[in-house]
């Protein structure tokens, strides 16, 4: 493997490489050796090919960061222990249902953002399965008789199906199904996007509408295409069909690098059951200061570890890091440090020292200036401005 | 722009306007991220109110797994962004300061972003433009570092100079920075 790395130009084009292969060889088996290939999807192959790429460099340098590989790699050390296999399954089943197939914590957002999300998700992730599955040669339909077609997965013959059964016509419309779900949900996305004050405030044009934007013309474009040759005889079909292939082309190419980026994040969120917080709400560990509990030990030890990778020194005289005191206590601390507060040197039991006779900066500005005589600029500030701003 | 958050604690009263105003602000939801608590219970009824500093390399984005935490152009950190928490809470345990506050029903962390869209068009905060006794206060560079200076001289004229053992005594304030750009 060593030698193997040394070939490439670095890690991420090896990864990147390996990707290519995989799916040149998945390609290769499951068109019995391109004898099934479907070459009017070439052009859609080539682009996956290419978004395949662009995936894997991102989630290299994803992976790289000292946060993500920390936790991940800790994920990935829990999996393979067998003492976890409880905890882990229930984690992995937990997030797998409510976090990402039923997205409940979306809805707890707003009925509306929950049923926009599953909109677009749901139908980009049928619609990517078919696509996929169809340019990669993954999945075929084979005519058997004249009346029964059989999905052909990986060169296996799997289920038969009436060529114009119930079940046929929804296999059929999965495309269509998937893209009206996208075009409700990325519609009521943008719809939200355009109305609502609350989301303008951090929302930026080219990373938060730009997708709607792509989603939207790649659904409008695809559900044209089924228009024409449903209802139009074909009519313009073979320039439709161009310019449907490229906005999927601008698509897959923007997917790694922009705002849907999060989908083949979101997984890590199994890390949250699996190696920190077992049971929601719960906490285990306690504040070094005021004995509440307020997070869980290996959470801790990771923080401590990426903090010190990335050079941040939060260590305090007595060999504490800031990290083991809870939120209220490093607050406290705070403030306490600032206006010098802080118990004597020694005792942290003594009580607290409210006056160390060092005056803290505007603290009784007015008393001062006359007491102590002192031509001030401060006397040229404005007389308190009116409060309205 | 080149605004100052001015912090003094010791001014506060304790009447948790800045807080009831942050619930007010734009995307906040209806609910808070800044603090008002108590030095000491015990001691005194003395308050005081907590704010994130929009660290320069701040660590509850470098702790962030899922990278959901954006540093704008004016160098506000920003709440996770909502596509990509995870939940993990990693943020608000690296925090120095223990701001980041997490929602566990909708599953995301949510700071102060000193009402972004206030202060990028130059306009005080919510907690700032309602604090009666002046302890959160938007100000001007320039005005901060007089207040500096008037600290030194009255300290000076009382005879307090910094020596080795006390220097840092006379350093603490808090002044957050919000942003480089002189424009
Ligand atoms: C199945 C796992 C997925 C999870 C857990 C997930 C999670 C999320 C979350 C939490 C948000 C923020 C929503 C809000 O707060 O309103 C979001 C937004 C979004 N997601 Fe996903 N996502 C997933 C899959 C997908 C897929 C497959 C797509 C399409 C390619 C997608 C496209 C989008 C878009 C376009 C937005 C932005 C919506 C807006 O403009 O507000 N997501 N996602
Ligand atoms: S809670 Fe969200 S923002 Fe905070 S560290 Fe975890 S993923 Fe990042
Ligand atoms: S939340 Fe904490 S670490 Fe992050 S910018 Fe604010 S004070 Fe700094």
């Amino acid at each position: 493997m060593y030698k193997f790395e040394k070939s490439f130009y670095s890690k991420t084009s090896m990864y990147s490489f390996v990707v290519v292969m995989i799916l040149f060889f998945s390609m290769w088996y499951s068109t019995s050796k391109f004898v099934h290939i479907d070459m009017a999807l070439l052009g859609y192959a080539i682009s996956s090919t290419v978004f395949a790429i662009g995936l894997t460099i991102r989630m290299s340098f994803w992976m790289w960061r000292k946060a993500t590989n920390r936790v991940a790699k800790r994920s990935v050390d829990n999996l393979f222990n067998k003492e976890r296999l409880k905890r882990n399954s229930k984690a992995f089943v937990r997030t797998l249902i409510d976090n990402i197939i039923l997205q409940k914590f979306i809805f707890q957002r707003g009925i509306y953002r929950g049923i926009q999300h599953f909109m677009i998700s749901w139908g980009c992730i049928i619609s990517f399965a078919i696509t996929f599955g169809l340019t990669f040669g993954w999945m075929r339909f084979d005519l058997i008789d004249p009346e029964t077609y059989q999905i052909i997965v990986f060169d296996m013959p799997t289920i038969t199906m009436a060529a114009h059964g119930i079940f046929a016509e929804i296999v059929y419309n999965g495309l269509n199904i998937g893209a009206i779900m996208v075009l409700i949900g990325a519609g009521m996305a943008l719809y939200r996007r355009i109305t609502d004050y609350d989301v303008k405030v951090t929302q930026r044009f080219e990373f938060d509408i730009l997708p709607l934007i792509i989603l939207l013309a790649v659904t409008v474009t695809g559900l044209i295409l089924t228009i024409q040759y449903t209802f139009l005889d074909g009519w313009m079909h073979h320039y439709m069909s161009l310019i449907h292939q490229v906005t999927v082309i601008i698509m897959l190419m923007y997917f790694p690098f922009g705002k849907l980026f999060h989908v083949p994040i979101r997984p890590l969120a199994t890390a949250v059951p699996m190696s920190y917080q077992e049971v929601v709400k719960v906490d285990t560990k306690s504040c070094k200061s005021c004995g509440q509990p307020y997070s869980n030990d290996d959470q801790i030890a990771d923080v401590q570890a990426i903090l010190k990778s990335q050079n941040f020194d939060l260590q305090l005289a007595d060999g504490t890091y800031l990290s083991d005191y809870c939120t209220g206590c490093r607050r406290r601390m705070r403030a306490l440090k600032q206006m010098n507060l802080e118990a004597p040197q020694g005792n942290p039991y003594g009580p607290v020292n409210t006056n160390n006779g060092i005056h803290i900066s505007g603290f009784s500005k007015k008393r001062s200036e006359e007491f102590y005589g002192l031509d001030q600029d401060l006397k040229e500030e404005k007389v308190d401005e009116p409060v309205s701003r | 722009m080149n605004k100052i958050m001015y912090l003094e604690f010791e001014r506060c009263i304790g009447c948790r306007a800045c807080q009831a105003a942050c619930r007010e602000c734009g995307d906040h939801d209806a609910k808070e991220r800044n603090y008002v608590e108590y030095v000491d219970f015990t001691e005194s009824r003395q308050t005081f109110p907590m704010l994130c500093m929009q660290c320069k390399d701040p660590a509850c984005a470098r702790v962030c797994p899922a990278n959901a935490i954006q540093i704008t152009d004016e160098g506000v950190v920003l709440s996770a962004m909502e596509e990509k928490c995870i939940g993990c809470r990693n943020c608000t345990f690296g925090c120095p300061f223990g701001i980041p506050k997490f929602d566990f029903e909708t599953n995301k962390m949510y700071k102060c972003d000193m009402c972004y869209d206030r202060t990028r068009h130059d306009i005080a905060p919510m907690c700032a433009s309602v604090c009666p006794s002046d302890a959160i206060r938007f100000i001007d560079f320039d005005e901060m570092q007089q207040l500096r200076r008037k600290r030194t001289q009255m300290n000076l004229v009382e005879g307090k100079k910094p020596q080795e053992g006390n220097k840092w005594d006379y350093v603490p304030e808090f002044f957050g920075v919000y942003t480089d750009s002189q424009s």
